[in-house]
């Protein structure tokens, strides 16, 4: 058998260059991107919230995304008041990145660095949560009436423009 | 008996042969132009691209014996003058740096796809396959090591003034004119999921990638090849604006681009509606409905994937 094998290669070789057989490229076999899944017993799903804005911290090598549920994005994408509302519950991914597979010239999310949301509750109280590691661990929470230095900075981020 | 046979027999070779000659007599015109801008790279760069693509890319194809002889000969000249068209590495040099830096990402990554030099002809033309070390040279020209410090803040103006219009016309519908090849602006993307963001360095873009409720529940039920009719994703780009302090911000937006599944309405662009709006007033791109071939062609490395690039993110419910 073994040797059978080895006589039929050279022949496969052969047959294939001359006919051309379909070789799949590893770049472009069908895969999710498992590795930038976010694992962990977290509070909420941020990738089920719409689209804020996003950010690429290049000395960090990392990419952040910010999430918002209706209320937020509302308020987001028109500036209807002054400042995010009371009901507004953010969230924020921030991945490492790795080169795109598909395309040279890309970065792509890779694994999860860390998870951060921010709640605004009817009483104007600011709750900010911070999960890091794999799985994502809660490494903080705070709550206050006024925001906390990193809620006052994603707080002032404004939406990407879509028309 | 025999010989009658074998005289039937020659007599047919004798006429094979004939026409064979009688073949190599038809040829189409192949010439080489005078190279009058030459791609802008160092020769290190140059004599990768001169081993594979040149005989196809440029104004200097040299032909091989075996490349001479019909029908050999019509098959490259036909791919000789496509290519041509598409990518001329002889005239290349008159356009604007950043293009030529476009135009070397894109040969990079048609060869990291193996869709370059084509396969057909790499087959009968071992010698013009890219080793690993001179896609590495290729790869290092583009990429060099990242310069120390912190890019300079953008000038913020343009995208200031961009958000401030879109910010008051929130409460307005822009009508949207359809795209050449007659698919409807869907204004609905941007409540759309994200399925991937990338981080285009290339052009200095940002993007994130949207996908609508089919194509968020082929996700979770990782039923994603072939995508089910009705899937839509749209692709929104902005340019990155450094703050200065090492963070690059959503800047401007450039335009948003979408792909809707229907195998059947769209069987002539592979299955899929290819569209794309410009700027904040959403200028539907191209002169006319042939400019899918465009989107087609470069998404054509990734046919195997139904002509997605984006991996998605595991994980959508
Ligand atoms: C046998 C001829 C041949 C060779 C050799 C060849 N190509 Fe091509 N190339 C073509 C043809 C034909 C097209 C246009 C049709 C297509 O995309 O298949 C093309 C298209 C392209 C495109 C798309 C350009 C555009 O804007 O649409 C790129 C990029 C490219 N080739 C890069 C390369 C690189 C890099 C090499 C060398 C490593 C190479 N080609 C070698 C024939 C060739
Ligand atoms: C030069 C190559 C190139 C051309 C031309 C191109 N695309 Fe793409 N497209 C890409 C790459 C690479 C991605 C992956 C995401 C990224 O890196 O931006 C992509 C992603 C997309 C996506 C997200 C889904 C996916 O496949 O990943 C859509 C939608 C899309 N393109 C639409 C279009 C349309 C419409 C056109 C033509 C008007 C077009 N593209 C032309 C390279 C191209």
């Amino acid at each position: 058998m073994r040797v059978r094998m080895k006589l039929l290669a050279p022949g496969m070789v052969f047959l294939c260059s001359v006919l051309g057989c379909a070789k799949t490229n590893p770049r472009v076999v069908t895969t999710l991107n498992t590795g930038a899944m976010l694992n962990g017993a977290l509070p909420a799903n941020p990738i089920q919230g719409r689209v804020i804005t996003s950010w690429i911290d290049k000395n960090a090598g990392t990419m952040s995304t910010l999430y918002g549920n209706d209320v937020a994005v509302q308020y987001a994408r028109t500036g209807a008041q002054v400042g995010y509302p009371a009901g507004s519950a953010l969230s924020v991914v921030t991945w490492t990145q790795k080169e795109d597979p598909r395309w040279f010239g890309g970065n792509i999310p890779a694994a999860a660095k860390s998870v951060e949301y921010v709640t605004i509750a009817a009483d104007k109280h600011y709750t900010y949560q911070r999960y890091e590691g794999s799985p994502l661990k809660q490494v903080d929470q705070e709550a206050g009436v006024t925001p906390n230095d990193r809620e006052s900075y994603l707080l002032s981020q404004r939406a990407a423009v879509m028309p | 008996m025999a010989s009658a046979y074998g005289a039937r027999v020659l007599w047919i070779a004798v006429l094979a042969g004939l026409v064979f000659l009688g073949l190599q007599l038809i040829r189409p015109t192949l010439t080489n132009p005078p190279v009058t801008a030459e791609l802008q790279a160092p020769p290190e760069v140059r004599a990768v691209l001169r081993q594979s693509c040149y005989s196809c890319h440029s104004n200097e194809t040299k032909l091989p014996w075996f490349d001479q002889v019909v029908p050999a000969y019509w098959i490259v000249t036909k791919d000789v003058k496509e290519a041509r068209a598409h990518l001329n590495f002889s005239e290349i040099g008159k356009l604007p740096a950043p293009q030529q830096k476009a135009a070397l990402y894109e040969a990079v990554n048609m060869i990291q796809l193996g869709a370059m030099p084509l396969p057909s002809y790499l087959r009968v033309h071992p010698g013009a396959a890219v080793s690993a070390e001179n896609l590495k040279v290729l790869r290092d020209y583009l990429n060099p090591p990242a310069p120390a410090g912190a890019a300079a803040a953008a000038d913020t103006s343009a995208a200031d003034a961009q958000y401030k219009g879109w910010i008051a016309a929130s409460n307005q519908t822009l009508t949207v004119k359809a795209s050449p090849n007659g698919i409807e602006f869907l204004p609905d993307y941007k409540n759309w999921k994200t399925i991937s963001s990338t981080d285009r360095y290339d052009n200095h873009t940002m993007r994130e990638i949207l996908g609508n409720d089919v194509a968020v529940k082929a996700i979770a039920e990782n039923h994603i090849n072939p995508w089910p009719d009705g899937t839509a994703f749209a692709k929104v780009a902005w340019a990155q604006q450094p703050d200065g302090k090492g963070v690059s911000q959503t800047g401007a937006f450039i335009q948003v681009e979408f792909m809707i599944r229907d195998s059947k309405k769209y069987a002539s662009t592979k299955g899929w509606g290819w569209a794309r709006w410009r700027g904040t007033d959403l200028k539907p791109y191209g002169k006319d409905a042939d400019f899918s071939k465009e989107c087609v062609g470069c998404h054509e490395p990734v046919r195997q994937n139904d002509y997605v690039y984006t991996m998605p993110l595991g994980g959508q419910q």
